[in-house]
């Protein structure tokens, strides 16, 4: 199946699962957690899995996309509309910079840079002071209108996914997405092609971190209340261990991944031993399937095109992520 | 100043600690374990429970148990061809979230301490115990024997060998596989010693692990991965930052100038490769 597809799928899944749920309330806030877990995880996607930049910040930049929509509306009384594309941008913004700082260093320091970023946004945001609330947080963000309730917040967080979806679609089947590609495939080879390396990467880590904001704007609306911990390291690890689960190469693999574990963490028994069963599976998963659930999938079946393809350039090897 | 520089490098020996088994399995792999700090709870708390002289022994050997599991995690990853390093990167996540809720059902959440000194040393006005004393000199032997083993060994050549050239090693008759699974014992065996001082230092909870992990990354990644010396002194120039910034600066401030620290040196490290030695 071509990925063509991908924003149709989400779109009636999600209506299908809204359907069965009806207005269970435990069922709705798990759906929509779900969902705005689906935005981190796509948002590691894009940078990870399309773009080879492993960044631990994406939290951070969702801390970020809070914390703009939460101060401007409780401070200033803003509508939340209005306050959504300033969520979007001010993260992109600040990710602009910080992705020309990191992108030139090796994968693994990248990942502790931005791991160090992530760290010093939370510190920050704890010695705000009265702008961010300190260690408190900020409460009483308001609903996204009046009449809220979680059936209709739900359905806009997963809409908000299947726009994302739609427009992740869209850069990954275009000259752009070629670029990004080519880029985590083999950099020099983008430049001879005439790519600007640096810009694209950018791009990337800015339309990530763009992404994330959108999750943080969700979540700061779902719940009312924001601390600097709601979005820290724990949650960005477990965002990439979502989109890496799922498959952070294909592009509905982050959704995936995100429905995935945060099931199966919720009906794993026992509390404390909860971790073990968690653990475990990730690495089970890791052993089995590394490129990801969708991409094990994808591997086993591949489609008409790709087969032709291979055996087109039987010589040429094979790298998930070089 | 002299005491907050002492303090510093109190702290800072047991963050080189951890750094030190980081930099040996960069090294020697290529690639990092995050769980080591969990190694070091599991090695502390064993250590715990069993108490004594066969307590410490009892616990480096379940450090060193858990780090062959990961060892075994590596080959099957290995055998898959398709993984590249940041995949075991993330099943040690996994293996450390295992290792935590592990410590968490079997113990609980209450921190595990031990203090086997009651007079302290007093160095320029400073009170150190003299576990401080113990820590720094099990780390300067852990650190000879680290480099012993790598440059004076033909063990530690072939470990050498098959990081910086895999199929050059295996061509050349050297069993890379399992030089890899010796390397990540190895580094078991140096957190597991790790924990055990860390239980007698400062005490540990079944949380702590991944904060061990990541300060010892941050420590052994600023000079450079690729010597254990390096890592160990990034350990100390980390805990002497954090000390002063402590000592000198507002509260709210001190806490982020050691992470600003590591920030600006990585980003430095991607202008220039000079400081680092090569990429790490």
């Amino acid at each position: 199946m071509s990925e063509k597809w991908s924003p149709l799928i989400v779109l009636v899944l999600a209506g299908v699962a809204a359907i069965l749920m009806g207005s269970g309330a435990a069922w709705l806030s798990t759906s929509t957690l779900i969902a705005i877990y689906s935005l981190l995880a796509l948002s590691v996607g894009l940078t990870y899995g399309q773009g080879g930049i492993l960044s631990v910040a994406q939290g951070a930049f969702a801390s970020i996309g809070a914390y703009t929509t939460g101060i401007l509306t409780t401070r200033y009384g803003i509508s939340p509309f209005f306050t959504l594309p300033i969520a979007v941008l001010l993260p992109m913004i600040i990710a602009f910079p910080v992705a020309r700082l990191v992108s030139p260093l090796s994968p693994l320091v990248l990942a502790i840079a931005t791991l160090m970023f992530a760290t010093i946004v939370e510190i920050l945001l704890r010695s705000g002071g009265d702008l961010t609330g300190g260690f408190l947080g900020l409460s009483g963000i308001p609903p996204l209108f009046a009449a809220q309730t979680p059936v209709t917040f739900n359905l806009i967080a997963w809409l908000a996914v299947v726009v994302v979806v739609f427009l992740y679609t869209n850069l990954m089947n275009s000259a752009w997405g070629r670029a990004i590609n080519t880029v985590r495939h083999d950099s020099v080879r983008a430049v001879a092609d005439g790519t600007n390396v640096a810009r694209i990467q950018s791009l990337i880590f800015g339309l990530g971190a763009g992404i994330a904001g959108l999750a943080g704007w969700l979540y700061a609306h779902q719940l009312s209340f924001i601390s600097p911990d709601l979005f820290g390291i724990p949650v960005s690890i477990n965002a990439i261990l979502m989109a890496v689960v799922g498959g952070a190469g294909v592009i509905l693999g982050p959704v995936l991944g995100a429905v995935t574990l945060s099931l199966f963490y919720e009906f794993l028994p026992g509390q404390e031993a909860r971790g073990m069963f968690y653990g475990a599976a990730l690495i089970l998963t890791l052993v089995v399937a590394p490129s990801g659930l969708l991409g094990f999938v994808r591997r086993r079946r591949p489609s008409k095109r790709s087969q032709s393809l291979k055996s087109a350039s039987v010589l040429v090897s094979e790298k998930a992520f070089p | 100043m002299i005491d907050f520089i002492i303090l510093g490098i109190v702290v800072g020996i047991s963050y080189g600690l951890l750094a030190l088994p980081l930099s040996l399995l960069f090294i020697a792999t290529g690639t990092v374990d995050f769980a080591l700090g969990a190694y070091a709870v599991v090695a502390g708390l064993v250590c715990f429970l069993v108490g004594g002289e066969l307590g410490i022994a009892a616990g480096v050997l379940s450090a060193t148990l858990a780090a062959g599991i990961v060892g075994v995690i590596s080959r099957l990853l290995d055998h898959k061809r398709r993984a590249d390093h940041l995949t075991l990167v993330l099943a040690s996540f996994g293996f450390a979230i295992f290792l935590e809720s592990l410590v968490l059902s079997t113990y609980g959440e209450q921190p595990f301490v031990r203090h086997s000194f009651v007079d302290y040393w007093d160095i320029a006005g400073v009170r150190v115990s003299p576990q401080a004393g113990i820590d720094l000199a099990a780390a300067l032997v852990v650190l000879s024997a680290t480099f012993a083993l790598l440059y004076a060994t033909p063990v530690g050549r072939m470990m050498r060998a098959s990081a910086i050239n895999p199929l050059g090693a295996i061509l050349t008759g050297i069993p890379v596989q399992w030089m890899r699974a010796l390397t990540f014992v190895f580094a078991g065996l140096l957190a597991g010693v790790a924990g055990v001082l860390y239980l007698y230092t400062s005490g540990l909870s079944y949380s702590s692990g991944m904060h061990l992990a990541l300060s010892g990354f941050g420590a052994a990644i600023i000079f450079g991965l690729k010597s254990p010396l390096r890592a160990f002194l990034g350990g100390i120039a980390i805990g002497l930052v954090e000390a002063l910034s402590n000592g000198y600066l507002p509260s709210h401030v001190a806490t982020v100038v050691p992470l600003i620290f590591i920030f600006i040196v990585l980003i430095l490290q991607g202008t220039s490769r000079t400081l680092s030695g090569g990429r790490a």
